[in-house]
């Protein structure tokens, strides 16, 4: 596969999260727009690349914010695909730089979330889920997870405690960061006391939809270093949709398919991560990361979360920035989320939760979950 | 009509209905105007007063977001894989138990919709 070169991924920018927003989602992206400018010194029309993510655009889609925003790129395009949105725009954005369609591609995904907002999403998030979901409960993504955290607890001996473990860790980088939504001390004691919302997910199991918009910027090398931008460069990727179509139930995800091809590209092995993003919208699934990915062999992540420390000064940096279940979860965002925080760790911009020596970084993705399993996997290894 | 709607029809009348590829033999759920594997659109109903399958994982929901189950609540669901080779999000009766044997059948809710709901065999 031609490697990523001469690449850099650069400019993490945040609109600071809301728990509500009486703003439309393009007012979160255009916002976040507004910042990649400010943050690299860049005019709008040297910006000729747009990848695009949100859910709550509709009925505007891409052309119509390009219009909204005043942009003209030579390249856009739109990722509905979730958590796995932050990757896939990063290799979209990387091979249309590689190969000239476009200078400068930003990088946006955000949400709004009003009232009604979540109730809607859900109501209507596809065909499949609409008529094979909804009608057991409307329990929402919830209920498609805690069967999916049911079985796994099953097939790796998983305890809520082990979950409880990531979600405390989370907590305590999350009062690093002050964009974090949820910043209050968050005990195991009180992980484990939380009122059930569809067992085995209780409360702090389970993410907090916001509203909030986050962006970076792919170009040359050459471009970034002439306008002084601290970047990392993008060492391998992966992307992978509705892997393994015949498991009754959703045990492994794509990343499983592709972690040696990953692995491979990157000329280095889980060992030499030192900070891992992984997408956490319900702890299970970072624990399928560590399992598909490499960080212990299948069915041992139970044993993986025991015998590692995922907070600050742990000796596996887990979720720097607070993830998704303390930092919310703004939509399409959450897709962003791993990445900007990669990014932050690598290029010395993550404050008081910077990890000492941060040369490379995982970020991983999961999207779309969509009738019984979540459908789009991707994962990048990024490095200083 | 859509598959969905038929289903819900099938539901009313005669039991579990399950979409089956005359081209290729796939049976498949959830229903689709197209068979998953071979991709012809040559598909028809399977029915059957029940069909028998594996519990494979459990939920007791707590919390919905629609007003019409919020009295029922707590409402327990699970995944069962079907003999026949889908999966399928049910209702579980409480006393089925994850990796025995069950049985689905089909009804409609008050909305109309096709619904199943498993008990142990």
């Amino acid at each position: 596969m031609m490697d990523y070169g001469d690449i850099a991924v650069c400019t993490p920018v945040t609109v600071a999260y809301a728990r509500r927003s009486e703003h439309g989602a393009a007012w979160w992206l255009g916002s976040a727009l507004r910042k990649l400018l400010e943050a690299s010194g860049l005019a709008k029309r040297q910006v000729d690349g747009l990848c695009l993510s949100s859910f709550t655009l509709p009925p505007d889609g891409p052309a119509p914010f390009v219009q909204y925003v005043g942009l003209s790129p030579r390249f856009l395009e739109y990722l509905p695909t979730g958590g796995a949105c932050g990757v896939m725009a990063l290799r979209r954005a990387a091979r249309a730089v590689q190969c000239g369609d476009a200078d400068v591609v930003a990088c946006i995904a955000g949400d709004t979330n009003g009232d009604t907002t979540f109730h809607d999403l859900v109501a209507q998030f596809s065909s499949f889920s609409r008529d094979c979901v909804w009608p057991y409960g409307a329990g929402g993504p919830n209920e498609s997870f805690a069967l999916l955290t049911d079985h796994a607890m099953r097939r790796t001996g998983a305890t809520r405690a082990d979950f409880g473990k990531l979600c405390v860790a989370q907590r305590q980088w999350a009062q690093r960061n002050p964009l974090a939504l949820l910043r209050s001390e968050l005990t195991l004691e009180a992980y484990l006391a939380a009122r059930p919302v569809a067992s085995p997910l209780h409360l702090f199991d389970c993410v907090m939809p916001c509203a909030g918009a986050d962006g970076f910027l792919v170009m040359h090398r050459d471009r970034a270093m002439a306008l002084s931008l601290p970047h990392a460069r993008i060492l391998a990727t992966i992307e992978r949709h509705n892997a393994y179509p015949d498991d009754p139930i959703q045990w492994r995800g794509g990343w499983a398919m592709d972690a040696d091809t990953l692995w491979q590209q990157a000329a280095i092995g889980p060992d030499a991560i030192d900070v891992l993003q992984t997408y956490d919208d319900y702890p299970v699934i970072s624990m399928l990361q560590f399992e598909d990915m490499g960080f212990c062999a299948k069915d041992a992540g139970a044993e993986f979360i025991r015998s590692n420390a995922f907070g600050p000064g742990g000796n596996r940096p887990h979720n720097t920035g607070g993830g998704q279940l303390s930092g919310g979860q703004a939509g399409a965002a959450g897709g962003f989320l791993g990445m900007v925080e990669a990014i932050r760790q690598l290029t010395g911009q993550a404050g008081e939760r910077y990890v000492p020596g941060a040369r490379h970084a995982l970020v991983s993705g999961f999207g779309m979950i969509n009738y019984d399993r979540g459908l789009c996997t991707a994962a990048a290894v990024l490095a200083a | 009509m859509n598959p969905m709607q038929r289903m819900a029809a099938h539901a009313r009348q005669s039991g579990v209905a399950l979409q089956h590829c005359t081209a290729c033999s796939h049976v498949q759920y959830p229903p689709r105007e197209l068979c998953v594997a071979c991709l012809a659109d040559q598909l028809e109903w399977r029915i059957a007063p029940s069909e028998a399958g594996v519990l494979l994982a459990t939920s007791l929901l707590h919390h919905s977001h629609a007003d019409e189950f919020r009295d029922a609540l707590p409402l327990r669901v699970g995944v069962v894989q079907l003999d026949a080779g889908p999966s399928v999000i049910c209702f579980l009766d409480a006393n089925c138990v994850v990796a025995t044997r069950v049985r689905i059948t089909a009804r409609n809710d008050a909305e109309g919709r096709a619904v199943l709901s498993a008990a142990p065999v």
